[in-house]
C-alpha cells in the first residue's frame, strides 16, 4: 500500500473503504469442517438407528455415543483454528455462547430422553437442532443454514405424528440440511477463495 | 456547505486500517499488515497516529513467547469513521444533502 500521505479523492476513499471491508469479510469464511463432521454423524447415527429398528438387528452398543466422542476432536480443531486466526469477529463471542448452550441442552435432553424414553424426545432434539442453525445462518446471512433451521423445525412438527422409525429418517434429514450440506457449501466457498488468493 | 474531512482518516493507510478494524472486533498487527500490503514500519507509524488520536486501542502482549500487538477501534474511532463516511457522501452527492 502507498506509504505516502497523498490525500485521496472521495471516490478513492469510498473504494478503499469498500475494498478493506470486503477483505475483512473474506477472512470470515469458515472451512465448514465442524459442520460437516457434526452433520455426517447425525446422518449416520440416525440411519443406523433406523436400520436397527427396521431390520431388527443390534449393533451391540449405542451408536449415539459416537456423537459424544466426536465432541473431543471438534473442540480440539475449534481451539486450533482460533489460535491460528489473527482477528476476532464481532459475533464470535455470541456464537461461542450459543453453541455451548446448544451442547449443554443436547446433553440435558439426552439424559431426559434416557429417562422418559428416546421415542418421545426425537421431536425435541430436532426442535433444538433448529435453534443454533437458524441463528447462525441469520447472523452470518448464510441462507443454507437459515433453511436448515427451518427444515429442522418443520420436521420436528412432522415427527409428532410419525412413528419412531420415520422420526429417525427425519433426524437424518435434519443432519443433512442443517449441517452437512451447509458445511459442504462452506468448504467449497473456502476452496474457491483459496484458489482466488493464489 | 461541505463538511471538512477528518485529516487523521483522510490518508490511505490509516483509512484502510480503520476500515478493517470497523469490520472486526479486534485484530492483530499481522492481520492489518497482510490485508493492507504495507510495511511493518509504516503501519506501525500510522497505528500510533490513530492511537494518539484516540481512534484505536493498542494492546501489546506475549503469545507463545512471541510479541503480539492487538488493535481495536474505540467508540471515538467509530464516531469519527461514521462522520468521515457521511462527509464523503456529502462530497460525492452534494444534491442529496
Amino acid at each position: 500500500m502507498n506509504e505516502n500521505e497523498t490525500p485521496l479523492s472521495g471516490d478513492e476513499s469510498m473504494k478503499l473503504i469498500n475494498e478493506m471491508i470486503g477483505k475483512a469479510k473474506q477472512s470470515y469464511v469458515s472451512k465448514g469442517i465442524a459442520s460437516m463432521v457434526w452433520g455426517a454423524l447425525i446422518v449416520i447415527c440416525s440411519l443406523l438407528t433406523w436400520a436397527q429398528v427396521q431390520y431388527k438387528f443390534s449393533l451391540g452398543f449405542d451408536i449415539w455415543l459416537l456423537v459424544f466422542f466426536a465432541v473431543v476432536p471438534q473442540v480440539y480443531f475449534s481451539i486450533k483454528e482460533k489460535k491460528q486466526r489473527t482477528f476476532v469477529g464481532h459475533n464470535e463471542t455470541i456464537m461461542a455462547y450459543l453453541w455451548t448452550a446448544f451442547g449443554i441442552c443436547i446433553l440435558i435432553l439426552t439424559i431426559y430422553g434416557n429417562k422418559v424414553g428416546a421415542n418421545s424426545s426425537a421431536s425435541l432434539f430436532m426442535m433444538l437442532y433448529g435453534i443454533p442453525t437458524f441463528v447462525t445462518g441469520g447472523v452470518f446471512k448464510f441462507k443454507p443454514m437459515i433453511w436448515g433451521g427451518l427444515i429442522c423445525w418443520g420436521l420436528s412438527v412432522g415427527s409428532m405424528f410419525t412413528p419412531f422409525t420415520t422420526d429417525m429418517l427425519f433426524m437424518a434429514a435434519c443432519g443433512l440440511f442443517a449441517w452437512l450440506l451447509p458445511g459442504i457449501i462452506c468448504w467449497n466457498n473456502y476452496k474457491k477463495q483459496q484458489s482466488c488468493n493464489v | 456547505m461541505f463538511k471538512e474531512l477528518d485529516p487523521i482518516l483522510h490518508s490511505q493507510l490509516r483509512l484502510a486500517v480503520m476500515s478493517l478494524l470497523i469490520s472486526v472486533k479486534e485484530a492483530e498487527f499481522t492481520f492489518l499488515k497482510e490485508k493492507t500490503n504495507s510495511t511493518a514500519g509504516n503501519l506501525s507509524v500510522q497505528i500510533n497516529k490513530l492511537k494518539d488520536a484516540g481512534y484505536i486501542d493498542v494492546t501489546k502482549q506475549f503469545s507463545n513467547n512471541y510479541p503480539q500487538t492487538i488493535c481495536k477501534v474505540t467508540k471515538k474511532g467509530i464516531e469519527a469513521f461514521e462522520a468521515y463516511v457521511k462527509a464523503l457522501q456529502s462530497y460525492m452527492n452534494p444534491n442529496g444533502q
